[in-house]
C-alpha cells in the first residue's frame, strides 16, 4: 500500500499490513527530520503524480526482489525535528530479499518521486533541500 | 487554448501552484515557458540562464509524463493539456 498523507506515520500498521505466513522477515526504514540547526520541514508532493511513480516503484521491488509485500508511507506538510518523513517496510522469505527491496524502494523514491523538503529556521525563514533527478 | 500549469516547491512559490494560462493558436512548452516568464515577475530570472537556456534544475512534466527540456521544448501542446514545473526531487 502506498500512502502520501499529512497524517502521522504508523510504523506499527505498517509492519502489521506487510506480515505474511510465507515471509520469514520484515525490513522497515525510517527517515526522520535531523536537527540540523533547524525548527522543521515543510514537505511538498505532487501527489498524483508521486502515488503514481511510488506504485510502479513498489512493484519493481516486489518482483526484483521476490517480496512478499511491500508498504510506503510518506509524509506532506509541517513537520518538526525528529518526526517521521518516510516509511518503508518489506517483507520476504529471507532478510536478503527484504533489507535489498527496502533499499532499493527508499533510493528509487528519492531520484523518481516528485516529493520536495523545505528547512524550517527559527526565524521562521526556509531553504529548499538541493534534490536529484535531473 | 487554456493550458493548467502546476508548479512545485520553489516554483510554486513564484507561480502559485497552479494557474490557466490562455495561448493564441498551436504553442510550444518553451512558448508557454516565455508567456509565463513575460507575465510572471521573477520567473524568467528563476527559470532561464541570462543567454535564454533553461536552467538545468528545471523539470517538466506534460500530463504527468517527464520531458526531456533539451528535446521536447518545441512540443506543441493541446486544448487542456498540463504542464507541471519543478526543481530536482527531494522526498525521503
Amino acid at each position: 500500500m502506498i500512502e502520501i498523507a499529512e497524517k502521522e506515520i504508523s510504523l506499527d500498521r505498517m509492519i502489521q499490513r506487510a506480515r505474511r505466513n510465507e515471509a520469514g522477515a520484515v525490513v522497515s526504514f525510517l527517515g526522520t527530520v535531523r536537527d540540523d540547526g533547524i525548527e522543521g520541514m515543510e514537505v511538498e508532493a505532487f501527489r498524483d503524480a508521486a502515488l503514481s511513480e511510488l506504485e510502479a516503484i513498489r512493484l519493481e521491488a516486489m518482483s526484483r526482489f521476490s517480496l512478499t509485500a511491500a508498504e510506503v508511507s510518506h509524509r506532506t506538510g509541517s513537520l518538526a525535528v525528529g518526526e517521521s518523513i518516510v516509511a518503508i517496510v518489506c517483507s520476504a522469505a529471507h532478510r536478503e530479499e527484504a533489507f535489498s527491496g527496502c533499499r532499493y524502494i527508499l533510493e528509487q523514491l528519492k531520484s523518481r518521486a516528485p516529493l520536495w523538503k523545505k528547512e524550517i529556521s527559527a526565524d521562521g525563514g526556509g531553504r529548499w533541500v538541493e534534490g536529484h533527478g535531473r | 487554448m487554456k493550458i493548467k500549469v502546476l508548479a512545485f516547491a520553489a516554483f510554486g512559490e513564484i507561480l502559485g501552484r497552479q494557474r490557466e494560462v490562455e495561448l493564441k493558436g498551436d504553442a510550444s512548452v518553451r512558448e508557454l515557458l516565455e508567456t509565463l516568464a513575460s507575465i510572471v515577475p521573477g520567473f524568467r530570472e528563476a527559470a532561464f540562464e541570462p543567454t535564454g537556456i533553461l536552467r538545468d534544475y528545471v523539470l517538466l512534466m506534460v500530463n504527468r509524463k517527464r520531458i526531456d527540456p533539451e528535446r521536447d521544448l518545441s512540443r506543441i501542446l493541446a486544448e487542456g493539456d498540463e504542464l507541471a514545473i519543478f526543481p530536482p526531487l527531494a522526498g525521503g
